[in-house]
């Protein structure tokens, strides 16, 4: 720690969890605006960081407001912290929506108030801690802590089937995030194997600068790939997702959707590309095409999608395949354009789950088919809507649309093919939103919110502020996204600087086959299994509901003029 | 000599009030003062924009004085600065003038090949062109809706969204950046969007809206990796200089590492760069097999139809293909595309416009028409002649939908031509004025039609495209055909109007009939003034030289026409050049006597009677070709089979796959563990420092094992 200064970093990370311990002692008609005002005054650290911060500081000194204490001495781990361009960007981003989720839950969360506030803001703890750590064992143990009160918003303030997707959530993510503990001890046993003593052997900057061996990199990047992949969440690791978003309460999904789909991405920035430059050239090209899959595969399920939170969910999958196309690319447009993707989608996915509570808490529905004319009654709703649906399809203006397009870029000058591809999600996405958006806002206005008669009330005051500075930098981050863009420079520079130091570690292509193939055979073998067991149960196409687990099951599957 | 005396009057006033704003103050800070006033024709209507949007609701039935005023204010500096860059005064000179305004996005340092897009704008000849239809069709059309929609709730909506387009097609004209010019095509987009679903409890109008905007979408795809390329292969976004890299003028553009040097191949080959620019202009300007959503953008108000849909952005695709000519013009091979698909649209849509029973379809079936003949052009190497019909057809086919939206107001929102009929008398102001469109563009002399649309054919026969002549001249005889039949059923004969509305049948006010004479004039006079003092009237007239807009637009065609290398053959009204204008004069006759002799005419003295036998037994005759043209030739159930039928099963079977295959393999891995868990029950004592022990061994254990997996 730099002796004599202020401990800011720490303070922006852990004024949330003083504020958790306010508002568990006041009585529970303070939890509101307790929460709120500890939320803001982090937001405001948060922006003192951004003052403070100087882009333009060199290499070495890239991390700022670094603190650094022992921790556990015996195995070299410390609680060391700091920020550069990426991270902090992050944790502003953090910080704000955390305010906005809290202001947010003010109407829509009445039971165990105090509890919910409180998981809300240790959950703040966890995001911030995950991005300012700079130690891997610190960063496991805040990447652990983010569970534990998302686990408890969905569990106790979720939907009906709240503890079948609560609990898948936890143990998917902690399957991924078990095996990234185990590399991160095992380079830890590297390092030490290398350097004779235990000193820094958790060290992300001392890591970053050795060069770990290629089969260890092979197995250590694996298991953190898997950890983040599921956490972005990537194809095929991304069905606890949707589940995860129906039943979560609208703060929780805008937490979920704009800031923990990015300690995924984030990982790969930090932590998976630096530290295993060799392995992540490896396997670039299989998650490139993973990536692909998700941004075509996540839009053509999304416009078939009844619920609306479904549908958001899986148009996030799609988003952040862009993400993940951009960082595996390994060029400065990529990388970039990833970064800015990350930002607005955090920005505009969560507006959209903010509209998506919106319209929930008057009708208490999210069916699509039973929303239309919206635009008649809620006339600002259709409004904000409208934005935000534009926005989402990365409407040039917007901020959307300038990551996107870097990511294409960038993908373009690694392969035209590639760029071809991601770039046909263009369509898709214009497809799935203004289909989505048309049905809604558009029309006759239905029975159904005939029914509801003057409880359909437009939005109401907070509503609107928690929403309008979404919009506001979203219109600031498409005309500026240099404001992005200078600040995450270094960040972007060192990061791909780590990348091209080496080349690929080879694997010999009988092993490659073998991993393109088996899951391959799998998926032919498994569709044709079920197929047979739908199929035989009644008429084509129907699927038979005989999952155990029910109702989030339960969706017949419709045709896209069944739906309209 | 004759020209520069012929041309003067026309431009000198105007010359001289620009020279009084600008130069007249201090001539060596004229550009000081475009940099701010060319950004401010963009920025009015914007200013409009957000200030209606904001306020409007509470303006009520003066909702409309901020936006018609933020135009009018920019239709003046739009034609200060149009006449600044066509009479060649400083500081837009010769070459066009332009200026940065601010860095838009930087990835990676400019002189390490990184992505630097800069927003400014540049104004040569070809944006001015532009700038005078967009401004003032947009500001006649702007004025025409105050007594258009003065009934509609929506009023303040409908004006916001107008200038909210003004601004995106504003954008799109003065953009000097390829990256610009993309953000102003999709707001373009937009704000067609919003005004197509402007009637927003109209399903019709929503799927209209939807349609339209994602049929671009396709095209703007291609667009967008066309933009790649070219930054790919020259590691800029500035058209110009993208440009000068493109076509080899330049063999490296400042110290880029992406730059080719001499003698190698450009990284994505030139006629790619091409054909993917061409996708996005095939979306715009709604050309086959991207046409669909045209006609079904006749849902938004009429106004729309004529601003939008029929002068200005459907003009984009023909404006980004001029505007990038040299590209073209070093790939001959996209080039030839251009063409056919271009005269394959205009015959296409010509074939559905003769049966359709809407006006608004008839008009808009025409345009797709008129659009595939400034494609043609463009195809066979005729810029200037593309950009001529672009400016005579802006303003009469402008001219026609507000002349049709004035006679849907006049039947109480009637827009079946089935229904109306004898309408000449009651609606005359309406009636004249479309009567002139109509004369132009079926291209009948001395018309403004005539002049560009024979231009298009001529050039075509004598560069070398006799089949693009040949399929041209079968579209004139139709486009004569149909225009008159349009007039006819509506104007002439019987009436059949619905008898409740017959007696309510009025003139619309003189705020719409203005902007029907306003506009009435260019549709006479343009093809005259631009051709003169060159071909076709000027060698008879005794004159020389190339004809006004042909002098304007050389500079902006050089590169593309030198790239060409087409043998310039001198205009001979006595040979090929007389026999090629006697030829298109005679088709549009011919298209419209037959026009007379099925659906009647009462012109002065010649008064014809209707033939709906006739009619009826024609069709009988060519049942399937009857059929396919009043059907559109089925692209429209085609695509609804292919993306709305076909494609929804997909993706509906994409979600079973998401459900039962991947998720499901999923949930299957947990029950097992689950099961397995069970059966080791026996194992879990309950005591944490068991537990803490087993955690502590296993990771021990795997780490180990990565250790030794490392060491080997």
């Amino acid at each position: 720690m730099n002796v004599g200064e202020i401990p800011i970093l720490s303070i922006v990370t852990f004024s949330p969890l003083v504020g958790a311990l306010l508002v568990a002692v006041a009585p529970a008609r303070y939890a509101r605006p307790l929460a709120l005002a500890a939320s803001l005054g982090a937001w405001v650290i948060s922006l003192l960081l951004i003052i403070g911060f100087d882009p333009g500081a060199p290499a070495a000194r890239a991390f700022q407001f670094r603190e650094a204490v022992e921790w556990i001495p015996l195995f070299g781990i410390q609680y060391k912290v700091g920020v550069d361009g990426l991270s902090l960007i992050l944790v502003v981003l953090t910080t704000t929506l955390s305010w906005i989720s809290i202001l947010a839950s003010f109407g829509p969360i009445k039971d165990r108030i105090k509890e919910y506030m409180v998981s809300f803001l240790i959950l703040e703890v966890g995001l911030i801690g995950v991005f300012v750590a700079l130690d891997t064992f610190l960063f496991y143990i805040f990447w652990e802590i983010v569970l534990v009160p998302m686990y408890l918003i969905i569990g106790i303030w979720g939907g009906v089937n709240r503890i079948y997707a609560t609990i898948k959530f936890v143990l998917y993510t902690l399957v991924g995030s078990l095996l990234m503990l185990v590399a991160i001890l095992a380079t830890a046993f590297a390092f030490q194997a290398a350097t004779g003593s235990w000193a820094h052997a958790f060290d992300f900057e001392k890591l970053r600068a050795a060069s770990f061996d290629p089969n260890l990199q092979i197995f250590a990047f694996l298991a953190f790939f898997l950890a983040f992949a599921i956490k972005v969440p990537m194809f095929p690791f991304h069905t606890w997702l949707p589940d995860a978003h129906v039943q979560a309460p609208t703060a929780g999904s805008v937490i979920l959707a704009a800031i923990m789909l990015k300690l995924g991405a984030y990982g790969f920035i930090r932590f998976a590309l630096p530290l295993f430059p060799a392995a992540a050239h490896t396997f670039a090209p299989a998650i490139i095409v993973l990536s692909l899959i998700a941004i075509i595969y996540g839009a053509i399920v999304a416009l078939v999608q009844p619920d609306l939170k479904k549908l958001v969910a899986y148009s996030s999958v799609s988003h952040m395949g862009f993400v993940t196309l951009g960082i595996f690319v390994f060029n400065q447009q990529g990388m970039d354009g990833a970064i800015l993707q990350m930002v607005n989608h955090g920005l505009i996915t969560g507006a959209l789950f903010l509209l998506v509570g919106v319209i929930y808490e008057r009708t208490h529905d999210r069916t699509i088919a039973k929303m239309g004319g919206v635009a008649a009654v809620m006339p600002v709703y259709a409004v904000a809507l409208g934005f935000f649906v534009f926005a989402s399809g990365g409407l040039p203006g917007l901020s959307g649309f300038v990551g996107e397009f870097l990511v294409l870029l960038g993908a373009f000058e690694f392969s035209p093919i590639v760029a071809a591809v991601a770039t046909f999600c263009m369509i898709l996405a214009a497809g799935y939103l203004l289909w989505m958006f048309q049905r809604i806002a558009f029309g006759e206005v239905s029975d159904f919110l005939k029914g509801l008669g003057h409880h359909l009330t437009d939005m109401s005051p907070t509503e609107i502020l928690t929403l309008a500075p979404l919009a506001a930098l979203t219109v600031v981050f498409g005309l500026f996204p240099g404001l992005i863009l200078d600040l995450v420079r270094g960040s972007v520079t060192a990061v791909l600087g780590d990348a091209s130091r080496t080349g690929a570690v080879e694997i010999s292509p009988q092993v490659g086959l073998v991993l393109v193939a088996l899951p391959i055979l799998y998926v032919i073998a498994r569709i044709i299994w079920v197929a047979r067991i739908d199929l035989g149960g009644g008429g084509g196409g129907r699927v038979a509901d005989g999952d155990a687990h029910g109702g989030t099951h339960g969706e017949p599957v419709t045709s896209v003029e069944a739906v309209s | 000599m004759i020209g520069v005396g012929l041309a003067a009057p026309f431009t000198a006033p105007l010359a001289t009030l620009f020279a009084a704003t600008t130069e007249g103050e201090a001539g060596a800070i004229a550009g000081g003062a475009w940099d701010m006033l060319v950004p401010v024709i963009v920025l009015l209507p914007l200013a409009g924009f957000l200030f209606t949007a904001v306020a409007g609701r509470r303006l009520g039935k003066r909702a409309h004085l901020v936006p018609v005023g933020a135009v009018g204010l920019a239709w003046v500096i739009g034609m200060a600065a149009a006449v600044g860059s066509l009479t060649g005064s400083a500081p837009f000179g010769h070459e066009g003038y332009g200026h940065t305004i601010y860095t838009w996005i930087q990835s990676g340092a400019a002189s390490q090949g990184g992505f630097v897009v800069d927003v400014g704008f540049f104004v040569d000849n070809l944006t001015a062109c532009l700038l005078i239809v967009v401004l003032t069709i947009g500001l006649l059309v702007h004025v025409y809706s105050i007594g258009y929609m003065g009934h509609d709730p929506g009023y303040w909506r409908f004006f916001a969204y107008l200038n909210l387009f003004m601004v995106s097609m504003l954008l799109l004209v003065l953009a000097d950046s390829f990256l610009v010019v993309f953000v102003a095509w999709e707001l373009v987009g937009l704000s067609s969007y919003l005004l197509i679903g402007f009637w927003k409890h109209k399903r019709s109008a929503a799927l209209a809206a939807k349609k339209a905007f994602i049929v671009n979408r396709v095209g703007d795809v291609g667009f967008a990796l066309g933009i790649m390329a070219i930054f790919v292969n020259t590691g800029t976004l500035n058209i110009r200089q993208a440009i000068a890299a493109l076509t080899g003028q330049v063999a490296t553009f400042g110290p880029n590492p992406r730059m080719l040097g001499d003698g190698v191949d450009p990284a994505i080959p030139i006629s790619i760069v091409a054909l993917l620019i061409f996708a996005g202009a095939m979306g715009k300007s709604a050309q086959f097999p991207l046409h669909v959503w045209l006609p079904d953008a006749m849902e938004g108000p009429t106004p729309v139809s004529a601003l939008i849909h029929a002068a200005t952005m459907v003009n984009a695709g023909v404006y980004l293909v001029a505007r990038t000519n040299p590209i073209f013009a070093s790939a001959p091979e996209s080039m030839a595309v251009v063409a056919a698909i271009g005269i394959f649209t205009a015959l296409l849509a010509a074939t559905i416009a003769m049966t359709q029973t809407d006006i608004k379809r008839v008009l808009a079936y025409s345009t797709l028409s008129q659009l595939g003949y400034m494609f043609a052009a463009l195809g066979v190497g005729a810029f200037t002649a593309a950009i001529f019909h672009l400016m005579t057809h802006g303003f009469f086919k402008g001219l026609l939908f507000l002349g049709s939206g004035s006679v849907i107001h006049a039947v109480h929102d009637e827009q079946d031509m089935r229904k109306m009929g004898g309408l000449a008398r009651k609606i005359p102001h309406t009636y004249r004025t479309m009567l002139l469109g109509s004369i132009a563009i079926a291209g009948i002399p001395p018309l403004a039609g005539f002049f560009s649309k024979d231009e298009i054919l001529g050039e075509a026969w004598k560069l070398g495209f006799q089949w693009v002549w040949a399929i041209g001249i079968v579209v004139a005889i139709m486009t004569a055909f149909y225009m008159f039949r349009l007039i006819g059923l509506t104007f002439w004969g019987e009436s059949r109007v619905d008898p409740a509305v017959e007696p309510h049948i009025h003139e619309s006010p003189s705020v719409m009939t203005t902007p029907l004479w306003i506009l009435a004039v260019p549709t006479v006079l343009l093809g005259l003034v631009l051709s003169l003092p060159g071909p076709p009237l000027g060698p008879l007239l005794g004159l020389h030289g190339p004809g006004l807009l042909a002098g304007w637009l050389e500079p902006v065609f050089e590169q593309g026409t030198t790239l060409l290398a087409h043998a310039e053959e001198p205009f001979q009204i006595f040979g090929i050049d007389g026999a090629l204008i006697g030829a298109s004069v005679a088709v549009a006759v011919i298209g419209v006597l037959t026009a007379w002799r099925l659906f009647g005419v009462n012109l002065g003295s010649i008064q014809w009677r209707p033939n709906p036998e006739r009619v009826r037994e024609l069709t009988a005759r060519a049942p399937f070709l009857y059929r396919a043209s009043l059907n559109k030739w089925w692209f429209d159930d085609l695509y609804h089979l292919l993306f709305m039928v076909i494609g929804g099963r997909m993706a509906a079977l994409l979600w079973w796959f998401d459900r039962r295959v991947v998720d499901d393999t999923v949930n299957d891995i947990a029950t097992t563990t689950v099961g397995a868990g069970t059966s080791l029950r026996r194992v879990q004592t309950g005591r944490v420092q068991n537990y803490a022990l087993g955690i502590a061994i296993g990771l021990i254990v795997m780490a180990g094992s990565f250790l030794v997996l490392a060491a080997r």
